[in-house]
């Protein structure tokens, strides 16, 4: 039985072409590839200099006595240090889990570690995949550290000083710290214990209610 | 006067000239080709935001502000409700699908529009009335709404949207729908027959 | 080519809800191009009369997942990006059942009811407050049915992977199952045709 061509009806012909563009796929490979990134050296040079790639300890405290869930706190430490201690609603990701971990291309991250290198390797990597809200935390823990746990008022402290170090008094209370009322008090002083690990007092735990990331994505 | 809305064919709309009607209904867009139309948007929904396309959530997104709004501690208090809800730094009607969902309004208005065939009415098969037919259409939501909830989705989000990315929950629910559908149809036949 | 777009932040929520909305209007215009404003052409599926239902949904999944397809192994999207809704296999099964039945009772599913609610029908209205209710219901029972909700839960997985196979080779054969499914359909509804017009009115 000859087929001609011509003789299908339109719906016939698009059948037709359907079965084709599956059979191609059967033996084309993977879909999964994705886009090749390139890194733009000198766009990249720029972020770091205008200081865009990093979020202050504050800023951190401050989003988490708010509730706020739009953001990713990555703990780049191992399981050991993180639980003695990690800032309340981080999560510990390995460097090498990173890329496989799920985060979102859009959403903000913020990665933190003891200091700054780890950070600053886990940002080069993120933000050349094409993670454009991944930011470091200014400082890693160390500055959490100084500046949330454990502040220190200044030298001789200026209006605007004085009620910034009553503002981190109340911050580091909220995360279990204890402020310091003497400027020239060591930070690595051996007398700093590490607040336990529970919940902050206040924000969202009295409020009975944890806060919920919002449902984004389902139908 | 009963309104019985029936699609008309081509044919009928000759016979029916008489009854002043702002434009004759046009017949149906060949099935493979809107289907083709629908699915170029669902893959433009795809590349352009990276989800496919929904319905039942928007509703759910509605029923979590109006609970909210009626009786805030019990709704935030809900764990379903709280997942619509979110941490509140947004209004649960700034959602994505609840958006969608007035696009749709829109353009089944606008296509029914350029057809003539917006008219209202109630739709019904002729040996039933317009209250049986109210009833049945309010109970076949009822179990809609429970059944897109456990499956999270409808045919939107959950058969077309997660059937063309091969997504196993959907497929299972897809079959599953239509098994349903054909084993609850002979028990109401007579609402459209 | 970055996409999908939304996901490289190429614009941000303010501007999703725009492309939703328009995106909107594409899926309700050939919503009610097919004819999908009306519960009977809808319901005639689930009566083997009008399988139009049936060839309009497996053409729209067989168009996205083809495209979806070439587009990521072509490397213009990141298919690893694309939502894919988490498997919770026995509960998705129930809610199949129920919304199956709930189709064929109230005549609409709920994308379908929001066209036919747009064109005029007033039992499509009535249909979407029966959906709002059981929402709603459902709502108040979920710290009860919670249990069941998160029950077999499977991740997000697909059918390449439950089947342990390429996921061009599946697409193959979901296009031949579809095609095939069409040539059927044809004949189904020129032998309930038939047989309608033999039978005495």
């Amino acid at each position: 039985m000859k087929l001609s061509l011509a003789r299908l009806t339109a719906t016939q012909k698009s059948g037709l072409a359907v079965a084709l563009l599956g059979l191609v796929a059967a033996f084309a490979g993977s879909p999964y590839r994705g886009p090749v990134y390139t890194v733009d050296a000198q766009e990249l040079a720029r972020v770091v200099e205008t200081t865009v790639d990093h979020v202050t300890a504050e800023d951190v405290a401050d989003w988490i006595i708010q509730g706020r869930t739009d953001f990713r706190l990555i703990d780049l430490r191992t399981e050991g240090e993180f639980a003695e201690y990690h800032i309340p609603g981080a999560e510990r990701v390995p460097l090498t889990a990173l890329a496989g971990y799920g985060l979102q291309k859009n959403e903000t991250i913020v990665i933190y570690s003891d200091g700054g290198i780890h950070s600053a390797q886990a940002w080069f990597l993120l933000t050349t995949q094409g993670y454009k809200g991944a930011t470091m935390l200014f400082g890693g823990l160390e500055a959490w550290k100084d500046n949330v746990l454990f502040p220190r008022p200044a030298e001789n402290p200026t209006p605007a000083q004085s009620v910034q170090f009553a503002k981190m008094k109340e911050v580091s209370k909220f995360f279990g710290g204890t402020p310091q009322m003497d400027s020239t008090a060591a930070v690595t002083a051996p007398s700093f214990t590490m607040p336990k690990l529970e919940t902050p007092q206040g924000g969202a735990a009295a409020r009975g209610t944890s806060p919920v990331k919002k449902k984004k994505e389902g139908c | 006067m009963q309104a019985d809305v029936q699609p008309l064919t081509a044919e009928q709309v000759g016979a029916h000239t008489h009854h002043a009607v702002p434009r004759a209904p046009q017949p149906y867009t060949n099935p493979y080709l809107a289907g083709f139309g629908l699915g170029l948007v669902l893959l433009a929904s795809f590349v352009i935001m990276g989800r496919g396309l929904g319905a039942s959530g928007a509703f759910s997104s509605l029923v979590a502000f109006g609970a909210d709004a009626v009786a805030p501690e019990h709704t935030r208090a809900n764990a379903f409700y709280a997942e619509y809800l979110g941490d509140h730094t947004r209004h649960p009607l700034m959602d994505w699908l609840v958006f969608e969902v007035v696009g749709v309004f829109a353009g089944g208005f606008l296509s029914g529009i350029l057809a003539g065939r917006v008219r209202m009415g109630i739709e019904r098969g002729p040996s039933t009335t317009n209250r049986m037919r109210l009833m049945y259409a309010f109970a076949g939501g009822g179990l809609m709404g429970i059944g897109a909830k456990l499956a999270r989705g409808c045919t939107s989000g959950q058969a077309m949207t997660g059937g063309a990315l091969l997504n196993v929950g959907s497929w299972a629910f897809m079959m599953c729908v239509f098994a349903g559908a054909y084993a609850v149809a002979y028990f109401v036949r007579r609402q459209w027959q | 080519m970055n996409a999908p777009f939304f996901k490289f932040g190429l614009f941000g929520d303010n501007v999703s809800l725009i492309v939703a909305f328009l995106i909107g209007i594409g899926f309700g215009f050939f919503l009610e191009r097919a004819g999908f404003g009306s519960a009977r052409k809808l319901t005639a599926q689930f009566y083997l009369t009008d399988l139009t239902v049936f060839k309009v949904m497996f053409t729209a999944i067989i168009t996205a997942m083809l495209g979806l397809f070439y587009l990521g192994w072509m490397g213009l999207v990141d298919l690893s990006l694309v939502y894919l809704t988490p498997t919770h296999l026995v509960p998705q099964i129930v809610g199949g059942f129920l919304l199956g039945a709930g189709f064929v009772v109230g005549g609409y599913c709920p994308g379908t009811a929001c066209v036919a609610a747009s064109t005029g029908k007033m039992d499509a209205l009535i249909n979407l407050l029966g959906i709002i209710l059981g929402i709603v219901v459902f709502g108040e029972l979920f710290p009860w049915v919670e249990g069941f909700y998160y029950a077999t839960p499977m991740g997000q997985v697909t059918l390449p992977q439950l089947l342990n196979l390429s996921y061009g080779l599946v697409v193959f054969l979901v296009a031949l199952m579809a095609i095939g499914a069409f040539a059927g359909a044809t004949w189904v509804e020129k032998r309930m045709a038939a047989r309608k017009g033999g039978q005495p009115s």
